[in-house]
């Protein structure tokens, strides 16, 4: 296994009016190729925090994030968006859709944003992204006409467009209810055993910290690996943490 | 961002010959039914409706009324199952293709929704240049200065170039609001805006509306909250997929939607002349009488009054039983009343004690 990010000495540091907010302290972590990671804790600890920086959409006090050898906050903003939208996959709690595309133009959107697909191939893969989320009978529909987990869905084979290796995902079951968060997990399983995805995905809600291969939990700003007996792996990881 | 959408070829869109002139909206008995297992049911009953240009319209109703079915029909986003809508001169489902209606929707309408719908991998600025380059409007380079006059005008202008995630929720519905304005449409249609907004966000938003509106844009808003249909030029209720009619809703407010419905099927429209006589003095009256149009004349004795829209008479007498104490006719202008049955009128107060007390309260005679 290889590691695909590492995350080594980052802080982050809000300015407000108030004066300094320390939002991550020290943070330490490699994050292994096929990994179904999560970060859970509770609301305010820092996790959406931690995926900004993982994702580079917001910049970091001090550290450094490498994804694939790429060390993405030293890249500009333009080199780093171009490179997001090749490496890393975002989901949110809201779905995000455009209400006035059918399903399949707005998985089709993100292609021809990027220009990685050719159109006609887009369209094409738009389908079989839909296909894969057991959605492709509802293609041609718009969005209020499908329920919320089956936009949830879509929002994910949107994120899987251009194909990127990673999945960053903050609390995309958190609006949705419990049967059809499982399914959401059912997904996510499917892209991480199947496909060889890696995803990193935040939840408050503890509960699910066991449905992960591996589980952090963000205590004020800090990370703690969750012990978990039945994962070895989790205690393997620690091991190669702490050196 | 590199924009290769394609944009369609399109033919133009038919323009109705009989569209009433200055309505920009017009659903014409605009019948919605939607079936499932249970059974076929109808979510709107023959709605009529016009909306004139530069128009600042609210509408409200219960959860599950057809508020957001009514937007749809305005939209394009679900079409009628009878009956016809007429936006902008054109009739949008009458020989129209899905794709030239989107073509023509990305032209004639901003459309903002409660919940907030930014690409997450997309800028502020790309977000809001997106329907620009949907619709294929102004030329390429003009296209991100004119997004960010928009940016701009919704006070984001610092954040153009951040993510949708780096900014509050309040920040991404007006972001979403300059997106809705990006190829300057005449018409903005908006579905509980300010639905999950705390209230300084929500004032913000109307206060932007408010901006659009004197700029001669018209706006048509679904909202809940009932501090925002009083800046609005109109309230629209919707019961149970039935529009009640303005002038009995802005009459007596504070009757029950369904009353006001019932109110709504029942009134007859009364028409007169310039001083034509209403009411007599000692009159025995069998109806209640709501001002549509115009102004009537309270005359009692030497002393005279006026009364216009949104006022009503003769309540008193009906639910006390007496005769007419003061003479009423028309004022100088032609005017129109609305007029309901006294049997329904009272049965109806009896069951509504709030408005019965502020009939009495505020009856001028
Ligand atoms: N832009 C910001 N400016 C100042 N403080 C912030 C900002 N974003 C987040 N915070 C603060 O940082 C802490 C962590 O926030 P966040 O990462 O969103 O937590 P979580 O996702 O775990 O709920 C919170 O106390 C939050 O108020
Ligand atoms: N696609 C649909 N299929 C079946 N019923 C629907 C559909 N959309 C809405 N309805 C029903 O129509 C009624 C009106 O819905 P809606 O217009 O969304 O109400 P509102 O926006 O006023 O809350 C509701 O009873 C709703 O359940
Ligand atoms: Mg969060
Ligand atoms: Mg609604």
């Amino acid at each position: 296994m290889t590691n695909l990010i590492k995350i080594k000495n980052l802080n982050k540091t809000y300015s407000t009016a108030a004066g300094d907010f320390v939002a991550l302290k020290d943070i330490n972590l490699h994050i292994q190729a096929g990994e179904f990671l999560g970060v859970v804790g509770k609301s305010g600890a820092g996790k959406s925090t931690f995926l900004n920086m993982i994702n580079g959409v917001d910049q970091l006090t001090s550290g450094e994030v490498t994804v694939n050898d790429v060390s993405i906050h030293s890249l500009s903003e333009d080199a780093r968006a171009l490179w997001r939208s090749k490496n890393m996959g975002v989901v949110y709690q809201s779905f995000q859709l455009l209400p006035m595309l059918t399903l399949v133009e707005n998985i089709t959107l993100p292609m021809d944003l990027s220009d990685n697909f050719h159109p006609r191939k887009s369209r094409d893969r738009a389908l079989e992204l839909l296909k894969l989320m057991e959605l492709d009978e509802h293609a041609h529909k718009l969005p209020s006409f499908i329920s919320g987990g089956q936009q949830q869905r879509v929002a994910i084979a949107r994120a899987l467009a251009n194909d990127p290796p990673i999945l960053v995902a903050d609390e995309p079951t958190g609006s949705l209810d419990s049967i059809t968060a499982d399914h959401i997990f059912d997904v996510f399983e499917h892209l991480v055993t199947q496909q060889g995805k890696t995803i990193i995905m935040v939840t408050h809600d503890m509960a699910l910290a066991e449905k992960f291969s591996r589980s952090l939990n963000i205590v004020d700003g800090q990370l703690v690996e969750i012990a978990n007996a039945s994962e070895s792996i989790a205690m393997d990881h620690t091991i190669r943490m702490r050196k | 961002m590199k924009t290769t959408l394609r944009t369609k070829r399109k033919t133009a869109p038919v323009q109705v010959a009989d569209a009433a002139p200055e309505a920009i909206i017009e659903l014409r008995g605009v019948i919605k039914r939607f079936s499932n297992a249970a059974g076929e049911f109808t979510i709107l009953k023959g709605v009529d409706l016009n909306i004139d240009r530069g128009e600042f319209v609210s509408i409200v109703g219960k959860s599950g009324s057809g508020k957001s079915t009514l937007l749809n029909m305005v939209t394009g986003i679900d079409h009628p199952s009878d009956g016809r809508v007429i936006v902008n001169g054109t009739d949008i489902y009458t020989g129209v293709s899905e794709s030239h209606r989107s073509n023509w929707r990305g032209k004639n309408l901003g459309i903002v929704f409660q919940f907030f719908q930014l690409l997450p991998m997309l800028t502020l600025l790309e977000n809001v240049m997106l329907p620009m380059d949907y619709v294929n409007m102004y030329d390429f380079d003009e296209r991100p200065k004119r997004a960010i006059e928009l940016l701009t005008l919704v006070g984001l202008e610092k954040f153009a170039n951040k993510l949708p995630v780096l900014v509050s929720t309040g920040q991404q519905q007006l972001a979403a609001i300059a997106r809705a304005m990006a190829c300057d449409p005449p018409l903005l249609i908006a579905d509980e805006p300010t639905g999950n907004l705390d209230t300084r966000s929500a004032d913000t938003i109307i206060q932007l509306f408010e901006l659009f509106v004197s700029q001669g844009k018209t706006i048509v808003m679904v909202t809940h909250d009932p501090s925002l249909t009083s800046r609005t030029h109109r309230n629209i209720i919707i019961s149970d997929g039935e529009l009640i009619d303005e002038t009995i809703s802005r009459s007596l407010p504070q009757l029950r939607h369904r009353h006001m419905l019932e109110f709504t099927k029942i009134a007859q429209l009364r028409s007169y002349n310039p001083h034509e006589v209403i009411l007599t003095q000692n009159q025995q009256a069998d109806e209640f009488f709501m001002v549509r149009q115009g102004e009537v004349e309270i005359i009692n004795g030497s002393t005279s009054s006026r009364l216009g829209k949104g006022a009503y008479f003769g309540g008193v007498e009906l639910m006390r039983g007496t005769p007419t104490v003061v003479d009423v006719r028309a004022g100088n202008i032609p005017v129109q009343l609305l007029a309901l049955p006294k049997r329904d009128f009272v049965r109806v107060m009896n069951e509504s004690p709030i408005t019965a007390e502020s009939i009495m309260k505020t009856s001028t005679f």
